[in-house]
């Protein structure tokens, strides 16, 4: 008895089919076998029937399986096949929504959350510098700092005990013009790093070596490149190794090679070679960013460090600030006061993860990415609900087989089983052609990126994360668009409720065909009313009132101290530039800053104002900028008191400085600002400016942060000045003749960048642009399904009820009237889901505010408008099989 | 077309062999393919079943209404016969092993008879 449980227990591993067929004979025969052999009376006989019994389990139950899978899909295929217009729309739409999650993921994860490629033991590596920024600064800094001096990281390096080791790296990719033995001159990228940079990030050569501590130690003229350079610049040669290239002035030799997919510490830069840092002097000429020169220090790089095991990141922070504290201290020991004392020494450092890197790009696109992630959930959602309502409606039309496939005997189980093969499989072919649609939107991603941010390059990468994202998406979309047909198709009652659908099928009796059309008109609102708030944001930010005229203005930066010049012949140099590039036909004025527009860059300055008292705690700090002659009239900035800086002011005494309307609102208040005295603290000496003019606020550093207190001073001998140059022609052609003018007063300047103002910001607003064209993309699509949702539905619903609505006309109903009847019927349909789309909309709102630039994130425009255009695509797919009814034969309807 | 059937699975010929002079249940298959094998092919409950399956679709065996022996005391066992594509299905296999034998005479491998 105990044995032919045991054994029916077993036969729960066959599939059910096969179990309800045969598994009653089985157990007959099995009974039989084993009463013969107890009558043997030896165990062995029973022994070797239940071995055997255990043997089937493992080899014919999943033969058994596979046969009933295989039975399934090749059911699927051929139901597939026969209705191919709608395995089209299936298959697309779940590429479109799967393809774009898979592309979104990639570069979400990618940015976002990966860590490093190839580096041993990420979690170990912690930042002592911040992550989200790169760039240098010269001068002072207080609070957290983002980056360290390399005499700073030197003392860490050697002092810091937790740390197994530590290396620096130059906080941002420098681009250098390199020439090579057999080609004329390119430009490569790269960064300078410290001779423990590849140790500590734990990566090991392809070919040659890398460097070591002793790269640290005096001049080190080598270069490590990466694969990518190494093929696309060397077709993978190997003689490359110990060959010699001139970058600038130094003459540097190939020892190494890192290994395919090595990026190094920061993620979406691919450099194409590492140099030592102590090649700074040659490879940065003009700069000292070695050494530390009191009062000022120069802080450009970024520090890893790999935590020794079993330290806390906190014990690390603890010993590595004491350590970088004592040198602050011995580095100001000199200053005087000893307020000044006080605020130099408030500096200190946070210790971060390392293991994601760094990564300008992280920090900016990281709402953009979460909000596009989001919205392609919603799209895929709304594409489960469109195929769920389509499979719905196509089930009632199969119900007739169905019901006899249940009379022959199948049971529901089977039948569910097999309906959602068929939705597994369509969901399997969505998802592989998904991929396809994600690498295309993905390369094309990685190029709107990069229009923000140049340095950024993120390859498209079948990896684990990527694949088990991917196909946990594409079964629980199979499931979710799946299982609810299934269900409902399989009803025992489903013969019942067809009869029921058929004699008074009005769509208000299609439950669920009418919720899944809710939903998707809910869940589309949001994407639309998302995708018009980034449009207008868009719109405002580019027709954002700068206070300057940003057309016709060329940009073109040069560098002086690269050049190694010095002062009189800066001065010389600013003065003839400036006059030749006047006397370029079409340039109407010239004139130049230190900051320039939209660089990235700027200065600030500690200052006093005249009259004004800083409360206790107040910054002191003011942006500033180095200008020349006719700057405001150059840019077209309105000068609301006084006068504009004058060619006279160069040399002039009392110092004179023109400030913004935000510098007097604050400083000012109600008081004149012209001819008071504005003083800037230096360590060495002070310089006190006295006010001639005040100007109307502009923005030229960014678009959307209030405009800051700023004062302009009279440009001596600026390092690396910015010439404004304004055009009565289109801008653009005139570039090259402004390239030209330069070369020919001095070849040897080099010309850092040249852009018109339109090249110049079109990066602040890439990262809207691309933003909003994909919300708009996926808006498009959505409100697509919606359409084919609607319309799917109605035309089944208009199907069922053929005879009702030829009755309706023969009894002398008008065409009009039926679809007014039937358009009425949609609207209550549109109003259940559009009353839940907008809570829904104004819940998700919030999420984008940040990326939102003068409009609220509840903009009531936006929203009518959106629930507007849902309401015409809805009414033009409901109108279409409305008509069609209301053309009824009503005679040949009925006597169907 | 029996020719697309072959080779037959040993299980497969095996019950077709079993069926070949009479009809049969499960159990006494397994009784009769022991029996000429001198117990050296022991069917397990999970083969039979498993091939009884494939041999029902592939139309080599039929399932009988009733069963053929009215003093039968067991109803609950279902009995199994040879179709005419199962006879063609094995002698296409004997042919096959036949020719195969012949063809391991003729090089000398295995000694003629």
């Amino acid at each position: 008895m105990r044995a032919e449980s045991l054994y029916r227990a077993l036969l729960y591993c066959y599939p059910a089919a096969f179990r309800q067929e045969y598994g009653g004979q089985m157990q007959l025969a099995f009974a039989d076998q084993i009463a013969e052999a107890r009558r043997t009376g030896s165990l062995l006989p029973r022994a070797v029937l239940w071995a055997r019994a255990a043997c089937d389990v493992l080899s014919i139950a999943p033969q058994e399986h596979c046969h009933v899978i295989s039975q399934d899909l090749r059911y699927a295929l051929r139901t597939m096949a026969a209705k191919p217009g709608f395995t089209a729309i299936a298959i697309l739409s779940l590429a479109l929504g799967i393809g774009a999650n898979t592309a979104i993921f990639s570069l979400w994860n990618g940015v976002l959350h990966a860590p490093l490629p190839l580096v041993r033991d990420p979690g170990q590596l912690a930042m002592l510098t911040n992550p989200a920024t790169a760039g240098m600064w010269h001068g002072r800094a207080t609070g957290v700092r983002d980056w360290l001096t390399y005499p700073e990281f030197e003392q860490l390096r050697d002092h810091a005990a937790n740390f197994s080791s530590m290396m620096a790296s130059e906080s941002f990719l420098d681009t250098w013009t390199a020439r090579f033995p057999d080609s004329a001159t390119e430009e490569v990228r790269g960064r300078l790093v410290s001779g423990g940079y590849f140790a500590t990030l734990g990566v090991s050569p392809l070919r040659g070596r890398l460097f070591t501590a002793a790269d640290d130690r005096g001049a080190a003229p080598y270069a490590v490149i990466s694969y990518a350079f190494w093929q696309r610049r060397f077709d993978g040669r190997a003689d490359i190794l110990g060959k010699s290239f001139t970058l600038l002035s130094a003459v540097l030799t190939v020892v190494g090679i890192t290994p395919s997919g090595f990026l190094g510490e920061t993620v979406g830069q691919q450099p194409d070679l590492w140099i030592p840092l102590t090649m700074q002097p040659a490879v940065r000429p003009g700069e000292d960013l070695l050494h530390d020169a009191p009062p000022a220090k120069a802080m450009w790089l970024h520090v890893f460090g790999r935590l020794k095991p079993g330290v806390a990141p906190a014990r690390a922070e603890a010993e590595a600030n004491a350590v970088f504290q004592s040198g602050i201290e011995s580095f100001y020991g000199a200053v005087a006061s000893p307020d000044r004392r006080r605020e130099y020494l408030d500096q200190r450092l946070k210790i971060r993860p390392g293991a994601r890197g760094a990564s300008e790009t992280r920090s900016s696109f990281s709402t953009s990415l979460t909000v596009l992630m989001a919205a392609v959930g919603l799209l895929l959602l709304i594409a489960c609900a469109n195929l769920a309502n389509l499979l719905l409606a196509r089930g009632a039309t199969r119900r007739s087989e169905i019901a006899l496939r249940v009379s022959l005997g199948a049971s529901r189980g089977r039948l569910v089983r097999q309906l959602l093969t068929e939705s597994v499989l369509l969901a399997f072919i969505g998802g592989l052609t998904g991929f396809a649609v994600a690498y295309l939107l993905q390369v094309a991603l990685a190029r709107m990126i990069a229009e923000s941010d140049r340095d950024f390059q993120m390859a498209f990468s079948l990896d684990l994360p990527l694949l088990a994202f991917t196909l946990a998406v594409t079964l629980g979309a199979a499931l979710l668009f799946g299982l609810l047909p299934a269900w409902q198709v399989t009803r025992a009652d489903a013969s019942a409720a067809l009869k029921e659908q058929v004699r008074g099928g009005s769509l208000g009796r299609m439950r669920w065909g009418r919720s899944l059309v809710s939903l998707q008109l809910a869940l589309s609102l949001p994407l639309l009313v998302g995708a018009g708030l980034l449009v207008r944001t868009l719109f405002n930010l580019q027709h954002a009132d700068l206070g300057f005229r940003a057309d016709h203005l060329l940009l073109a930066r040069v560098n002086f101290r690269q050049a190694d010049y010095d002062n009189p012949r800066r001065e010389a140099l600013l003065r003839e530039l400036s006059g030749e590039l006047q006397r370029i036909p079409g340039v109407s004025a010239v004139s130049y800053s230190q900051t320039g527009l939209f660089t990235g860059g700027e200065s600030t300055s500690t200052i006093e104002v005249e009259g004004y008292t800083p409360k206790p705690g107040e910054d002191r700090d003011s942006s500033t900028d180095v200008i020349g002659p006719g700057y405001f009239s150059t840019l077209a900035m309105r000068i609301a008191a006084g006068r504009e800086i004058l060619d006279s002011d160069r040399a002039a005494t009392p110092r004179v400085c023109v400030v913004n309307t935000a510098f007097a609102r604050r400083y000012f208040d109600r008081r004149n600002p012209i001819g008071m005295h504005v003083t800037s603290l230096g360590d060495e000496r002070s310089v006190t400016y006295q006010v001639v003019g005040v100007a109307q606020d502009s923005r030229t550093d960014d678009l959307r942060s209030d405009v800051k207190p700023r004062f302009f001073v009279p440009a001596t001998t600026p390092p690396s000045p910015t010439f404004l140059i304004r055009t009565t022609l289109p801008s653009a052609p005139l570039m090259t003749a402004v390239r030209r003018t330069i070369q020919r007063v001095d070849a040897a300047l080099p010309v850092t960048s040249a852009a018109s103002i339109e090249e110049q910001m079109a990066p602040l607003t890439a990262q809207d642009r691309a933003t909003a064209q994909l919300a708009v993309a996926f808006g498009s699509v959505a409100l697509l399904l919606a359409a084919i949702g609607l319309y799917g539905t109605l035309s089944y619903a208009i199907a069922r009820r053929t005879g009702e609505i030829a009755v309706r006309i023969a009894l002398g109903a008008r065409p009009a009237r039926v679809i007014a009847m039937i358009l009425r019927e949609t609207l209550a349909l549109l109003a259940a889901g559009l009353i839940s789309g907008a809570a829904l909309a104004y819940a998700a709102s919030r999420w984008v505010a940040s990326r939102l630039y003068g409009v609220t994130p509840q903009d009531p425009l936006t929203l009518s408008l959106a629930i507007g255009l849902l309401l015409l695509v809805a009414l033009c797919a409901a109108y279409l099989p409305a008509r069609r009814a209301s053309r009824l034969d009503p005679m040949a309807a009925l006597r169907e | 077309m029996p020719e697309s059937l072959l080779p037959l699975a040993t299980a497969v010929f095996h019950i077709l062999i079993a069926l070949a002079d009479r009809d049969r249940h499960g159990y006494s298959i397994m009784q009769d393919v022991a029996a000429r094998t001198d117990g050296k092919m022991q069917l397990s409950a999970g083969t039979l079943y498993s091939s009884i399956r494939r041999m029902l679709e592939q139309g080599l065996i039929e399932e009988l209404a009733q069963s053929p022996d009215p003093s039968s005391t067991d109803e609950r066992r279902r009995y199994y016969r040879l179709t005419h594509l199962g006879r063609r299905a094995a002698a296409a296999e004997v042919e096959r092993l036949t020719g195969l034998l012949q063809q391991a005479r003729a090089t000398g491998l295995v000694p003629g008879a």
